[in-house]
């Protein structure tokens, strides 16, 4: 491995699932089990039909565009890309190719990986149609058209990385902007993010930066999760490397292979002299459309934040520490959950204790989604509150919580019937103390010949008689003022 | 012949005045259609259970016309005149066909086409050739063959078209009737069958340039399903023809149209160009300035390549979706490969599937910048010479086509090479989405030749004005196709 | 060498998913002769590689993309009424093997 430096490049598909309507067909975008209900005529490729593009689909990917730092073109254009399969009706995809320039070219992305900061180069980011999808049986396919016309993102990057581990943290950094962005939910188990990733291997004390250094590009089709494409890269460098030891890599023709999850290893499909000739052409159907200044910088007013911004505010202004911060921006429905409960009145530093103490636990304990919750970020305040006043213990509130998440009850309710109060007042609680220390005498000298955790022992004993209800602070305050005095 | 020889405004007036009813007309309309059937070939449907509407103000309600089997209609047999859609029932209707309905216009028929549009002979639709009704013998030229036959036969006023290169000006002419094609996205494509998505126009052909107009009227209009469309509200083509054409301008192309450029010129075609510029001589009449005009003849040279290079590629394209999966009369095979190939190899007519392999070869990586993308820079250069031409004109006029009609025995498309700018530069009102109308300027050997006036896009009304005056100089307004017998 | 052969012609149609037979070919190929004489006229033209390419119709055409409103799907029954076969509301083809 010491003797070679690995080249990967990406190529991510994302649908963009945050419109209404697909890109150029005006049927639901949106994910449906059932098949063929999203369906207007253009999505089958009925003779006579027509593209019509959806503002909303050029002004995500538009914004997806600006967010890598990507210029734009002057004009939008489309094209046919002109291939045969039975997932593709129209006997075309409408795309963008690099000539006329799609929606962005030529960007960059700061990006984390393993603490450290990266920069990934962006050759382009272009808008185009996702495919039908096709059932396979023993002795027939069937063929749903609902993700036909679908929106997707292509976004196709310089081979930049050097390592699955870049890559993925890569791939996992765009999947953060997409949602953040409101661009797309990203899920990979919907079938929303699709990779194709390219390989080669060089010698390590050869210049990168020059193109003829480089190893025989293979590129590996259709990865579909992450921890696909961190075992695609892996095995396939290891492939590589293997072949250059066995002098044989020089042999080895620029081709395209695919990732067979159940064997875990790449299977080859064809070379690249076999690589087809899709007969690009600009779609005649679409009229070239001007891209207004206005419409760039009005995009660009309307990026929310994104989690490093985000996490940014959790750390300066909230006083987090890096580590909840990254944990809560990690997914956006999870660093949306906090802000509202914060917006609901909760303080950030307990808000932030309690979802990433519990919450996020109870989630993935029984891999759920943080949006699947009865507990609504208001119910969570209300919680934090009740201990806040005092009502409740700490501890009492987490078992409150629990019972919440399993028994779809409000804290509030829980609270109520069982008629949990925390004993908070002095008195009460000094009555018990007093009681505890004539039960157990000894335990005053053996605090003051030096063994000050005797204390905990008596303050779980006050505990057993107020069944979890006293003031575990205020309890020992008393018993250390008690003892002392005597 | 009762009624349907007839203008839409005389018979929009009988049926208000209740002398005649919409059933009539349909009756006698379908009673037409079948006759011109057995002669002429010129249907794929005849919707013999058609359904007479409601007259209202609306010139065109109540009243029958054809519908170009290449636009899609709800629960009507649609076959672009393809054996790849000979069962395909659509489920919805072309935007320009909708429009008409909602005008209460009541088709009748549906007409044969060359398969897809491809093609200007009439003799490649699925269900067999048209033939010319004033000469049985020759052809109507096409694509839109069964439309231009039918209304020239007096089936009913009119009927709608396609125009990819001249689809519907040129066997206008042929039949000795009137053909438009508007600016291009004036109507909607939505729902007719693509050929070359550039250059696809829909129009109409008619017996006089008012019915034009009033179809027109009717069929325009801004489609949220179209993109290429625009809003034409403000244009009333009806309402522009006024007849008054004093100090408009036309041009002519020398190259074009000048006897001289053809020494070795047939009689049709002499005569066909002497009369030209007789009927140029009656315009000038009008008040109207004609003058003569030179175009370099290495680009005008270019237009038939480019229309070849263009629609082909295009063409090759907007038909990948005829595989026999969704619709159309499925092949089987163990694989979807070979069903797919059976279909296709089955389907389509010889001619189509020639220019599918030339499109797909203009298109490929290695030949695209030689052929494709030259083929669409002197569709540029063409198009900005016409759009010189319109800075000083209103229009140019040129004569259609080399004569009258041709024989259906020699009709295939290796037209002679000497006169093939005369056969092709309509071409060029497609290159560049210009209005351009044929109508019917006299007769050659007893039968019918066209003259065209093409004008700048958007400037309809200007155009059809100019046609509707040139048209009242001569007597071939509403004329029904006689057959001749040239022996 | 010539530069079209029946072997490129075969192969063309191949792609495209239809069939010819040895006459078509011979015809493509005589088409393909004068094409290319024609596109010989086209590269004579002074300066021809710098016009832009013409791709649409209406060059200078303003508009306005389509609101992002979505319409309700197309009836199941209307979708495939024309398709030969079927199963469990999509259409059947032959095994697809990838």
């Amino acid at each position: 491995m010491d003797k070679y430096k690995v080249l990967i490049g990406l190529e991510m598909h994302c649908e963009i699932s945050e419109t209404n309507s697909k890109v150029f067909s005006s049927a639901s975008n949106s994910y449906s089990e059932i098949a063929n209900t999203n369906i207007r005529p253009i999505d089958m490729a009925f003779p006579g039909t027509l593209p019509v593009l959806n503002m909303e689909a050029v002004k995500k990917s538009l914004m997806a565009s600006i967010i890598l730092n990507c210029q734009q073109p002057e004009h939008i254009y489309f094209e046919r890309k002109n291939y045969y399969y039975p997932d593709l009706p129209k006997g075309y995809q409408i795309t963008q190719e690099t000539k006329p320039a799609p929606i962005g070219i030529y960007g960059e992305l700061k990006y984390e990986c393993n603490g450290e900061e990266k920069i990934a180069r962006i050759n382009n980011i272009h808008l185009e149609e996702d495919a039908a999808s096709t059932d396979h049986y023993p002795s027939f396919s069937t063929i749903d058209y609902n993700r036909a016309g679908v929106p997707l993102l292509e976004l196709v990057t310089y081979p930049d990385f050097h390592s699955a581990d870049e890559a993925v943290s890569f791939l996992e950094t765009m999947r953060s902007i997409y949602q953040y962005a409101n661009i797309s939910e990203a899920d990979s188990k919907k079938g929303q993010i699709r990779c194709d990733v390219n390989v080669s291997i060089m010698d390590i004390d050869k210049d990168e930066t020059l193109e003829e250094n480089w190893g025989t590009k293979v590129e590996i089709k259709n990865v579909n999760s992450f921890g696909g494409v961190r075992d695609a890269i892996n095995y396939e460098i290891k492939r590589q490397i293997e072949l250059k030891e066995d002098n044989m890599y020089d042999d080895m023709e620029q081709q395209t292979r695919r990732w067979d999850e159940e064997s875990a290893t790449t299977i080859y499909m064809r070379s690249k002299v076999d690589a087809i000739d899709y007969k690009y052409f600009v779609e005649p159907n679409i009229p070239k459309y001007k891209l207004e200044k206005s419409l760039i910088e009005e995009v660009r007013s309307l990026i929310p934040k994104l989690a490093s911004e985000r996490k940014d505010t959790y750390i300066n202004e909230y006083g987090l520490s890096n580590y909840d911060a990254t944990i809560l921006v990690k997914e956006k429905s999870i660093s949306d959950y906090f802000e509202d409960t914060i917006k609901a009145g909760a303080e950030p530093k307990l808000a932030s204790n309690w979802i990433t103490s519990i919450i996020l636990g109870h989630l993935n304990k029984n891999s759920l989604e943080i949006t699947d919750l009865y507990v609504t970020p208001t119910m969570l305040k209300d919680l934090i509150d009740l201990v806040n006043t005092n009502t409740i213990s700490s501890k009492q509130a987490k078992e409150v919580l629990y019972e919440s998440l399993e028994s779809n009850k409000t804290p509030t309710d829980i609270v109520k019937e069982k008629g949990m109060k925390q004993i908070g007042g002095e008195d009460e609680i000094l009555k018990v103390v007093l009681e505890v220390l004539e039960e157990h005498p000894e335990s005053i000298n053996q605090y003051k010949s030096g063994r000050n955790n005797i204390v905990d022992f008596l303050v779980g004993q006050v505990m057993k008689k107020t069944r979890g209800q006293a003031n575990p602070a205020m309890t020992m305050n008393l018993f250390i003022k008690e003892i002392e005095k005597r | 012949m009762k009624y349907m020889n007839k203008s839409i405004e005389e018979l929009h007036e009988l049926l208000v005045n209740k002398e005649v009813t919409s059933k009539e007309l349909i009756e006698e309309s379908i009673e037409l259609s079948k006759k011109v059937q057995g002669e002429c070939n010129a249907f794929v449907t005849i919707l013999e259970d058609a359904k007479e509407q409601e007259v209202t103000d609306n010139l065109l309600s109540g009243i029958p016309y054809g519908i170009k089997d290449n636009y899609s209609t709800k629960g009507i047999l649609s076959t672009g005149s393809s054996n790849t859609l000979k069962d395909y029932v659509p489920f919805f209707t072309a935007t320009a066909i909708k429009n008409l309905e909602k005008a209460n216009a009541v088709a009748v028929n549906k007409t044969v086409l060359d398969e897809f549009g491809m093609g200007g002979t009439g003799t490649t639709g699925h269900t067999g050739t048209v033939l010319n009704p004033w000469d049985k013998t020759r052809m109507c030229a096409g694509s839109s063959s069964g439309s231009a036959c039918a209304v020239a036969s007096g089936v009913y006023p009119y009927a709608t078209g396609s125009d990819t290169g001249d689809s519907i000006r040129k066997p206008a002419a042929y039949c000795g009737i009137v053909g438009y094609k508007p600016t291009y996205g004036m109507i909607s494509r939505y729902g007719l069958f693509a050929f070359a998505s550039s250059l696809d126009h829909c129009g109409v052909l008619t017996r006089s340039v008012k019915d034009a107009a009033i179809v027109t009227d009717n069929m325009k209009g801004i489609d949220k399903n179209d993109m290429t469309t625009w809003d034409s509200s403000n244009i009333n083509l009806y309402k522009s023809l006024t007849g008054n054409v004093k100090g408009k301008k036309l041009c002519y192309i020398k190259e074009i149209c000048n006897l001289e450029n053809y020494p070795n010129r047939s009689e049709e075609l002499n005569n066909h160009l002497v009369n030209f510029f007789n009927v140029i001589e009656k315009v000038k009449e009008l008040g109207i300035e004609v003058e003569e005009v030179s175009i370099d003849k290495t680009l005008l040279n270019a237009i038939p390549s480019t229309y070849v290079v263009i629609s082909c590629a295009e063409a090759t394209s907007n038909m990948s979706n005829l595989t026999g999966i969704v619709f159309g009369p499925r092949e089987d095979a163990n694989n979807y490969i070979d069903m797919i190939k059976n279909y296709r190899t089955k389907g389509f007519s010889s001619l189509i599937k020639r220019r599918f392999v030339i499109g797909s070869y203009v298109l490929q990586s290695q030949n695209k910048d030689r052929y494709f993308h030259n083929a669409q820079r002197v569709r540029r250069l063409l198009v900005d010479e016409w759009n010189k031409l319109f800075e000083s004109y209103d229009g140019v006029i040129l004569p259609v086509g080399s004569g009258p009609a041709l024989k259906l025995d020699n009709s295939s498309n290796n037209l002679d090479k000497e006169t093939q700018l005369l056969e092709e530069h309509l071409q060029v009102g497609n290159y560049g989405g210009f209005p351009s109308i044929t109508i019917p300027d006299g007769f050659v050997s007893n039968l019918p030749v066209g003259i065209n006036i093409t004008g700048k896009c958007y400037d309809d009304e200007n155009v059809l004005n100019i046609a509707y005056a040139i048209e009242s100089t001569m007597e071939y307004k509403n004329q029904i196709a006689k057959e001749v017998n040239n022996g | 060498m010539k530069k079209f052969t029946e072997e490129m012609v075969i192969d063309y149609a191949d792609k495209l998913l239809i069939g010819l037979t040895d006459d078509e070919v011979k015809m493509v190929l005589d088409e393909f002769e004068i094409i290319d004489k024609n596109i010989d006229i086209i590269n004579t033209i002074s300066d021809i590689e710098k016009v832009e390419p013409m791709t649409h119709c209406l060059d200078d055409f303003k508009y306005s993309l389509r609101e992002d409103i979505a319409e309700e799907s197309i009836d199941i029954d209307d979708l495939l009424s024309n398709c030969k076969e079927t199963a469990n509301r999509e259409v059947k083809v032959p095994k697809v093997v990838e």
